[in-house]
């Protein structure tokens, strides 16, 4: 990819004075779920309020001129990320939610798990054709559920900037998944 | 800000009477009889010392329209309020957010929790905004590391509410957020984890009451704070 951009931007991680805290803030937890995982804890970062709103500025800085009206949080770390961001930059915020949580209308993308598959939901009418989203998510692994996030956003005709997630797994080539679509992390 | 100066006269008498009767000369089979007497006799309800619900001011108006009630969801009876609309709203989520954060910034407050999912969304941007940290409450078998758990009631079964060891400190301050109070079940259970651990519970905090369901009821001692008031 591209040489460094002038915010400190390469190959789409984050260089800033502010990433070693926020990257010390996260604990990680061998064998959860299961054994072999080492388990990316944010919580422990949401218990250091600066290193929390360094996270957030981060992000804003980033998009705040990107005319970017939806920031879509995916279900439940996203809705941590998500909200901060999206009163920031003056977006709404669109939850994706596990199936059966939203109460209105709602479009579905499944897709695949390790064994299985599982849904993501989106309400009718949240985001209109045109707009401009961001898709936020605590960390990527594989890049399932962010794709799945993408291909509702792009089923109703919303154009998808790019995705953004505090925590990238690089071995688990999520941004390979993405495809076409950029990836933005803070720690990777 | 938060109510009528003739409102807030009535209910500091209603406290300093209640204060006046604490003596250890009363014995406790009496008391809890003096308590409800006392409260049942109170100027209009009795629970005018315990919730708080936000003046109906322009700001109020715009949040309280942009939520979207939703029939017979999660099923046939219920009038589901839908937070979602208001977050599609900027003007509106914003609002909602500066009036807790207004509330709660002089208050020394270091711990805000919030309950799983829609407290997540709540919760973190006041926690930004006064300082404090931000603990997630979560359902069983989310928190990676290790837990202290409390059982609490549902309308048939029980659920589990966790919380990470380690995340609150004795003597800490803390609010508690959620989109809504209803019973007040999962509330409840988030007040208890964080008691159990030390903590000091200054306020529950909701977007909405569904005063109906008498939730503030199961919050015990303490006070509850909403944004609008449904029944």
């Amino acid at each position: 990819m591209a040489a460094p951009t002038s915010d400190g931007n390469r190959d789409g991680v984050a260089k800033d004075d502010r990433i070693p805290r926020i990257t010390s803030a996260i604990r990680v937890i061998p064998d959860f779920p299961k054994p072999g995982i080492l388990f990316q804890d944010i919580t422990t970062l949401l218990l250091d309020p600066v290193a929390f709103k360094d996270t957030i500025d981060l992000f804003v800085e980033r998009y705040r001129d990107k005319d970017i009206s939806v920031v879509a949080g995916v279900e439940a770390r996203g809705f941590i990320f998500g909200p901060p961001i999206a009163l920031a930059i003056g977006a709404k915020f669109v939850p994706m939610r596990k199936p059966n949580k939203l109460p209105g209308a709602v479009i579905s993308e499944e897709y695949s798990l390790e064994y299985g598959t599982d849904k993501i939901e989106m309400h009718v009418g949240a985001v209109q054709e045109g707009e401009r989203a961001l898709v936020i998510d605590d960390l990527i692994a594989t890049g399932g559920t962010l794709c799945a996030a993408i291909n509702l956003l792009e089923r109703v005709g919303v154009k998808v900037v790019e995705c953004a997630c505090v925590i990238e797994l690089p071995d688990l080539k999520g941004r390979v998944r993405l495809g076409d679509k950029p990836l933005y992390v803070l720690v990777s | 800000m938060y109510a009528r100066t003739g409102f807030i006269t009535a209910v500091y008498k209603i406290n300093r009477s209640l204060t006046r009767l604490k003596p250890t000369s009363i014995s406790p089979s009496t008391r809890p009889l003096i308590w409800k007497h006392l409260y049942s006799t109170a100027a209009s309800n009795s629970d005018v010392n315990r919730v708080h619900v936000a003046v109906n001011d322009d700001r109020v108006s715009r949040i309280s329209s942009s939520i979207r009630v939703i029939q017979d969801f999660p099923k046939p009876g219920i009038m589901f309020h839908d937070i979602t609309t208001m977050l599609l709203d900027p003007v509106a989520f914003k609002h909602t957010i500066d009036l807790f954060v207004e509330r709660y910034k002089e208050k020394n407050i270091s711990v805000v929790a919030g309950i799983e999912a829609r407290g997540f969304i709540f919760g973190p941007p006041i926690a930004l905004a006064i300082g404090a940290k931000f603990v997630p409450m979560r359902k069983p078998n989310k928190l990676p590391g290790a837990v202290i758990s409390e059982e609490y009631s549902l309308e048939y079964g029980t659920d589990i509410m966790e919380m990470h060891v380690g995340a609150v400190q004795a003597g800490e301050r803390a609010l508690i957020i959620d989109d809504l109070i209803a019973t007040g079940g999962t509330l409840a259970a988030a007040i208890k984890l964080l008691e159990r651990v030390g903590a000091n519970i200054v306020e529950c905090a909701c977007a909405v009451e569904l005063r109906d369901l008498k939730g503030q009821d199961r919050l015990g001692d303490k006070p509850l704070f909403v944004l609008v008031s449904s029944t």
